[in-house]
């Protein structure tokens, strides 16, 4: 490690905390320290660092980077020391890359990358190693180590054992994860370099999952009980992904799991009913089930006078910071609003307003009320998988009464 | 990636409405426009801080008053444990209007509506609503709206200086007493009756 490493390295660190000091000036102090006073690197690093700090009215040297931290804390922009086991390795994707993998401790996973220049040792699957001086870096929002010149990598004489965290398919943040899931679904690979892509899910969601063609990753059966460890999360169109390259898969031959719907949940009031609301009519092609106009024209198959009834509810839920789109499909309009769709269906046909009536027999019994609806997103409408009306809620009464009395009282 | 450019545009977010008691809504005096353009929305700004393009109450529909001859219009009042909403309803919204014309006071009733400033000849500064929608509900639904302003106004005092409108704020309502608000929504909750 020469001068100007160290120096860039205190510099950034310094950075960290908002207090900007220049690289050449570090490098002269520690050259003056290591040339003229034969200090040690590592001393006078220390040094100098204490100097800065002292200067800048620091309380101490910000994230020495000697301060071991835990894998599951490290944020992007930090320089830490860690100690961890080589969880997962993978082909690195560039020749600048000497080696790619996922290292783990017990309170998380991260991926590493050793690039080429920076001339660290091969990593063996399995071993532990305490890694000094290493950067976190962030990818496309995933928290990443980089080894570089000035990675100082041991390997550990114990191996460190440790359980790892199982996440719920809800809680999946991009970075690295465990799971246990149910594989759901297999979709038809769209890519060619797609190995296998599908639908996993546990109790609290559903995940979309890719592998890529290359590694001997195992092809996963439908119906079955995996766990997987260290997979990498990534995130598309906001959500997560999860990519099996690299990790390991253990099918639970004779587990059961109950996949849940997921999805988040929403509190606000319906402040809106829109068009194509209430009684609506679909086309009967097969695979169609377009929505037909008042005439019965369906866009794609013309006229349709054989058509299928359907209920719907197109609304807006407002929690008074933001304004959902909501589709309530037929069984949650039923459960919401009481109205059934042979009710529905029979008033539509003998009512003078026809579709109307219904249309607005919904709106009165559900507008300018308060819902829960859980549901998943499909990017900017939530489609409801279940709605129930919210009460008036004591405790959240008796709190706000003491949060906002509290002060008006201490008068 | 060619895709990208498609999911980085920015879509149209609905303004969601906002929850403010009568008394904070009466003291509200700035109201401005986000652009040049004949479309960009119109706001108001609350005195504990957040611009306002549509508002959510609950309240009792105390009185209703049908103007116009030509054009038929409907006034009427709404009250909140602070005070009372002045909200309008014209031809303009076909939909309020009707379901207007069917509401008896007293009633409770649910309005989503655009906040309005308006200045008389004379200086005076009124603020009302015109309704996009109204509906009658049941009294649980006001004591949940209650609480729902009560906690909203809270979180707008609380983070008043952290607004992204707080430099508006002081600005267009400098000295903002922000226990007045706080009073205002103690007071509110202290109506609801267990």
């Amino acid at each position: 490690m020469d001068l100007s490493e160290v120096a860039e390295r205190i510099s950034q660190k310094f950075t960290s905390q908002s207090v900007e000091v220049d690289a050449a000036s570090i490098e002269k102090k520690l050259r003056t320290l290591v040339d003229e006073f034969g200090v040690n690197l590592t001393e006078a690093e220390k040094t100098v660092s204490e100097n800065i700090a002292k200067e800048h009215g620091l309380e101490s040297v910000p994230r020495q980077t000697s301060e071991q931290r835990e894998i599951g804390t490290l944020l992007p922009g930090e320089w830490a020391t860690i100690e961890g086991k080589v969880v997962g390795l993978s082909t690195p994707v560039s020749p600048m890359i000497k080696q790619t993998g996922v290292i783990a401790d017990a309170t998380g996973a991260i991926q590493f990358t050793a690039w080429a220049r920076a001339n660290a040792p091969l990593l063996e699957m399995g071993e532990s190693y305490r890694i000094e001086s290493v950067v976190v870096d962030e990818y496309r929002g995933v928290p990443k180590l980089n080894f570089h010149a000035g990675t100082t990598i041991t390997q550990s004489e114990e191996n460190i054992t440790f359980l790892p965290q199982v996440t719920n398919v809800a809680d999946l943040r991009p970075g690295v994860a465990c799971l246990r899931v149910k594989m759901v679904q297999e979709w038809e690979a769209r890519h060619e370099r797609i190995f296998q892509t599908g639908l996993v899910g546990d109790e609290t969601g559903t995940v979309k999952f890719t592998t890529w063609k290359g590694d001997d990753a195992p092809r996963l059966e439908v119906g079955m009980v995996y766990n997987i460890f260290y997979a990498s999360v990534g995130e598309y169109q906001g959500r997560p992904d999860i990519t099996l390259n690299g990790a390991t898969c253990v099918p639970d031959e004779d587990a059961e799991m109950e996949v849940g719907t997921g999805g988040m949940t929403y509190q606000g009031a319906i402040i809106n009913i829109g068009p194509g609301s209430g009684v609506i009519k679909r086309c009967p092609v097969e695979g169609c089930n377009r929505v037909l106009s008042r005439m019965n024209y369906c866009p794609v198959h013309e006229m349709q006078n054989d058509f299928r009834y359907d209920l719907r509810i197109k609304g807006v839920l407002d929690d008074g910071e933001k304004a959902h789109n909501i589709l309530m499909q037929r069984e949650v309009v039923e459960t919401v609003t009481g109205v059934t769709l042979e009710e529905a269906v029979e008033t539509a046909e003998n009512s003078p307003m026809g579709m109307d009536d219904v249309f607005y027999r919904l709106k009165e019994t559900i507008m300018g009320r308060y819902f829960t609806c859980t549901g998943n997103d499909l990017g900017d409408t939530i489609l409801v998988k279940e709605c129930s009306p919210v009460t008036f809620d004591k405790d959240r009464h008796a709190e706000l009464l003491n949060l906002l009395g509290g002060e008006a009282n201490g008068e | 990636m060619a895709s990208e450019g498609r999911f980085n545009q920015q879509r149209y977010e609905r303004e969601p409405a906002r929850r403010v008691f009568a008394a904070e809504m009466r003291e509200a005096t700035y109201h401005f426009k986000n652009g040049e353009d004949e479309k960009s929305p119109a706001y108001v700004l609350l005195p504990t801080g957040e611009r306002c393009n549509r508002v959510f109450i609950i309240g009792s529909m105390t009185q209703k008053e049908k103007r116009g001859e030509q054009n038929i219009f409907y006034n009427f009042r709404v009250a909140d444990p602070t005070g009372i909403f002045f909200v309008t309803a014209s031809s303009y919204q076909q939909e309020a209007m009707q379901q207007v014309s069917r509401i008896e006071p007293p009633a409770f009733v649910a309005v989503v509506g655009k906040p309005n400033v308006y200045e008389a000849p004379d200086g005076r500064i009124f603020v009302s609503v015109r309704a996009e929608s109204v509906t009658v509900v049941e009294k649980e639904m006001r004591e949940a709206w209650i609480l729902d302003a009560a906690e909203s106004t809270l979180k707008r005092v609380e983070h008043f200086d952290q607004s992204a409108d707080a430099a508006l704020t002081q600005e267009h309502y400098p000295g903002t007493n922000l226990d007045i608000y706080r009073r205002m929504a103690y007071e509110a909750l202290r109506q609801i009756q267990i």
